[in-house]
């Protein structure tokens, strides 16, 4: 059962004073929902994401995409030996080739991967969202707010420029 | 000691008469193309004699020099076949798989020597000439690249009579198409591992040089001329 | 008057949900010539390769020039969108969609021809490495399945690299649309929401694509150039044919770009987004490309000629005074005798001029491929086996058709997506900005800056 009580802000500022205002109430930063039709990078509300080791990830997936090209080519080469135009059998420059491009690939779909899984896309489920969002407005909320921190909350949220003060239920 | 197939074609003795163009293409199934084709390039000629003209009327000489697949040690063509179509066989020729053939075509490219032919339609045989057909040579089909394959059928077939008689393979038991037919005897084939053979013998001849030898082919079929009647080559 | 949010969304999403009789017509006539091109490949397969003008020694000829063309073309939205966006020039906003959509379509186009001019294509599936009951894998030392690998890993990339970006525009759409395309967006948009875990995850993602999409591309294209280098034919076999041809990629690229971005803005009334500056700034690109495959072309031709080897030698006399010679010198001026003039002074390079010179350009390029390919090969090393190559209505029909579809697949594309990215552009319009450049909506448009790092208003 999740409920979540959030107002819309028409611009960054805003969002990032209620924030603020929303800490000030005692309110643990994991229990703040935000959710935004841009990324606001350069303020401090969005900046909520622990690093991520989607590059090292990338590099991994390089460097396996890569040996397993080499391999590819040099155990089929080696498995049925046919020689072309003088050339030896495992000839290191082509396999470097397809080496490189493996490596290449290897690292993009890894991104892609850890993309969708850490993202947890795709999800069809309802989750909490406001069409608004589209629109330009930021949602702010808190999830599962404590029932008697409730009014002082949504007068917080008031206070701090939000044009609405919804619920979202979620059984 | 493994066979390596070569010949020696030698071109004092060529009187252009295309014999071997003909004994070629009735010994390896090369179907004609009719009229339009031909006037589009695309004749298949597994051996041609080529004609350079030199000097002015009434001094007119004419150079015949039959050009057939080099089989190249170095080939430029056995790398670049996404297939392994063409590739080198354990007896030193430039094999040529119609069944991996996908129809790139980047080996006839990638050839000097212009030998290698394509078949632009499926080859027809119009009756009675059906009659004619090779039963050990396999007929292509569209979309395959064909080419001299130093009459591979003969060789096999000779290595088979060979070993079932349990006896080694002697230089003249068999010898291809085109060398069989030549009237002067200009052409030659036989093994150049055997230091004997007579294609060994002459492919050591002061008079022997290599067609686009510069270009690092290999080619393993040796010309004899007196007189050097094209660029200095190896 | 500055461009709320709403405004933006509304602008940019009309042509999604409006149809004008004017698409439909384009996309009939478009869908027309490509149903063409598919019936001759079809009576091509059926009757023989020899339907179309190959013929020996000129074996490859207008398939082999598409494919190339059409692959060189894709390099137009990895230099804007990668490059650009690595090096943070904030006026790529609007145009990065476009550039990476005609990545996509071209490499698919391009990638059609291999098989196309295949001698039996129904067996092309032979270039996958698979394990087959034959036991054989492909060659890993041809130049074609290094092709294979590459163009298939950049395709992959371009694919993920368009898509991507395009997914929190499709929630959008969801959130605007009803009925059937209610549906079929908020299955698109796999759930996203905006929330700042997932931003910054895209984003993370955008950005390591972009810095390996760089050397696949580069890569792509000097393989593809590899498949002439690698053969002993005169004029081909060059060490610089893996830059020359990504240089004339890029170049090629950047004026399919400038042509698709005149193109929708005039027929989306993009004229608020897509601004003068714009095509300011890739004319200037496009004149540099311009001048360094101009170095290029003179570097191998002055090798070439000084060489003075005589295979070499007929090979150039062949296009530049032979019978080639009219499309060479044609090459000369559409890419460079009057591209420069109108891109090098600033009252010509405007959107119509910079738009004129890259449609000569894409012309000029074209030719250039088959320049490359035709020639050398009609004039090998033994002069009896010369030969002339002429295309045939097969040839001519597919190569119109791939031209038709490309333009269809982006009219199609244009409906279904955004061509410009909304997210990215409401980004770029952050008025507080920590070391990106303010963009200011006060007076007007929007005016995209370069200079970085001002203080916030």
């Amino acid at each position: 059962m999740l409920k979540v009580i959030y107002g819309l802000y028409p611009d960054p500022d805003s969002a990032q004073r209620a924030v603020n205002s929303l800490r000030g109430a005692g309110i643990d930063p994991r229990d703040i929902a935000v959710v935004s039709s841009e990324p606001f990078e350069e303020y401090d509300f969005a900046r909520r994401d622990a690093a991520t080791p989607m590059p090292w990830l990338a590099a991994l997936g390089g460097v396996v995409g890569g040996v397993s090209g080499f391999l590819l080519a040099s155990l089929t080469q080696r498995a049925y030996p046919i020689p072309t135009g003088g050339m030896a059998i495992v000839s290191l420059w082509p396999d470097g080739i397809i080496t490189y491009e493996l490596t290449m690939l290897g690292a993009i779909l890894t991104s892609l991967l850890t993309l969708l899984l850490t993202a947890r896309l795709p999800n069809w489920r309802i989750q909490l969202y406001d069409p608004a969002v589209s629109d330009g407005k930021i949602l702010i909320g808190v999830v599962n707010p404590p029932q008697d921190l409730r009014v002082e909350l949504e007068k917080r949220l008031h206070g701090a420029g939000g044009t609405e003060i919804k619920e979202f239920a979620l059984r | 000691m493994a066979h390596n197939w070569g010949m020696v074609i030698d071109l004092d003795r060529c009187t252009g008469c295309q014999a071997c163009v003909v004994a070629c293409r009735a010994e390896n199934n090369i179907s004609t193309v009719g009229e339009q084709q031909s006037a589009k390039g695309r004749a298949k000629h597994w051996i041609r004699v080529e004609r350079y003209y030199e000097g002015e009327f009434p001094d007119v000489k004419v150079k015949f020099i039959p050009v057939l697949c080099q089989q190249c040690d170095a080939a430029p063509c056995e790398p670049v076949c996404p297939t392994y179509a063409s590739y080198h066989t354990a007896e030193g020729l430039n094999g040529q798989v119609y069944n991996r053939c996908v129809g790139t075509r980047y080996c006839a490219n990638a050839c000097p020597y212009n030998v290698r032919f394509f078949n632009f339609y499926n080859p027809v045989w119009e009756k009675p000439l059906h009659l004619q057909l090779n039963p050990d040579v396999s007929v292509r089909e569209v979309g395959v690249m064909e080419k001299c394959t130093f009459c591979a059928q003969r060789i096999k077939a000779a290595e088979i009579q060979a070993k079932a008689e349990k006896r080694e393979l002697k230089d003249g038991d068999f010898t291809t198409a085109c060398a069989q037919a030549c009237p002067t005897r200009a052409i030659v084939f036989g093994d150049l591992n055997q230091p004997e053979s007579k294609v060994s013998r002459l492919a050591r001849s002061n008079r022997g040089v290599r067609l686009l030898g510069e270009l690092g082919t290999l080619p393993k079929v040796t010309y004899l001329e007196r007189d050097s009647w094209h660029d200095e080559n190896a | 008057m500055t461009k709320t949010p709403e405004q933006i969304n509304e602008d940019l999403l009309r042509p999604v949900f409006q149809t004008s009789g004017r698409f439909l017509v384009a996309a009939f006539l478009l869908g027309a010539f490509v149903v063409a091109a598919f019936a001759t490949f079809g009576y091509q397969v059926y009757n023989g390769i020899g339907t179309a003008g190959i013929r020996r020694p000129v074996y490859w000829g207008f398939y082999i020039t598409n494919f190339v063309f059409w692959i060189g073309l894709s390099h137009a939205g990895t230099l804007i969108s990668a490059i650009l966006r690595l090096a943070n020039a904030t006026w790529r906003r609007p145009v990065t969609r476009c550039a990476e959509v005609i990545t996509v379509f071209a490499l698919s186009i391009g990638a059609m021809f291999p098989v196309i001019h295949l001698g039996r294509p129904w067996v092309a599936f032979w270039l996958i490495p698979y394990p087959g009951e034959r036991g054989i894998w492909p060659n890993f030392r041809s130049p074609l399945v290094w092709d294979f690998f590459a163009i298939n890993t950049y395709l992959i990339g371009s694919v993920a690299f368009l898509t991507l970006p395009i997914l929190p525009d499709w929630a959008l759409i969801r959130d605007k649309a009803n009925g059937w395309r209610k549906k079929v967006y908020t299955v698109l948009a796999l759930g996203w929401r905006g929330t700042p875990r997932q931003w910054h995850r895209l984003e993370t993602a955008m950005h390591i694509m972009a810095i390996v999409i760089i050397p696949v591309a580069v890569s792509v294209h000097s393989i593809v150039s590899w498949d002439f280098a690698m053969a002993p034919v005169p004029m081909w076999h060059s060490t610089i044919f893996g830059p020359y041809f990504v240089a004339g990629a890029i170049f090629s690229g950047i004026a399919a770009l400038i042509i698709a971005m005149a193109l929708l803005r005039k027929f989306l009334h993009l004229e608020e987004y897509l601004l003068p500056i714009h095509f300011e700034n890739l004319g200037k690109l496009l004149l540099t490309m311009s001048l360094l495959w101009f170095y290029f072309v003179f570097a191998e031709r002055l090798t070439v000629w000084y060489g003075n080897e005589t295979s070499e030698m007929a090979v150039f006399w062949l296009t530049q005074r032979g019978s080639y010679a009219p499309l060479f010198w044609a090459m000369l001026f559409c890419n460079f005798l009057i591209p420069v003039p109108i891109l090098a002074l600033k009252k010509l390079r405007t959107i119509t001029g910079t738009a004129i010179a890259s449609a000569f350009v894409v012309v000029g390029m074209w030719l250039e491929r088959y320049l490359i390919i035709v020639p050398s090969l009609s004039r090998k090393y033994l002069p009896y086996s010369w030969g002339t190559y002429r295309p045939t209505w097969a040839e001519i029909t597919i190569t119109i058709g791939t031209f038709a579809g490309m333009a269809l697949l982006y009219l199609l594309f244009s409906k279904a997506v955004p061509i410009i990215s909304i997210w990215e552009l409401k980004v770029g319009l952050h008025k507080k900005a920590i070391g990106r450049s303010p963009l200011s909506a006060v007076r007007g448009q929007l005016q995209p800056t370069t200079d970085n790092a001002q203080p916030t208003p």
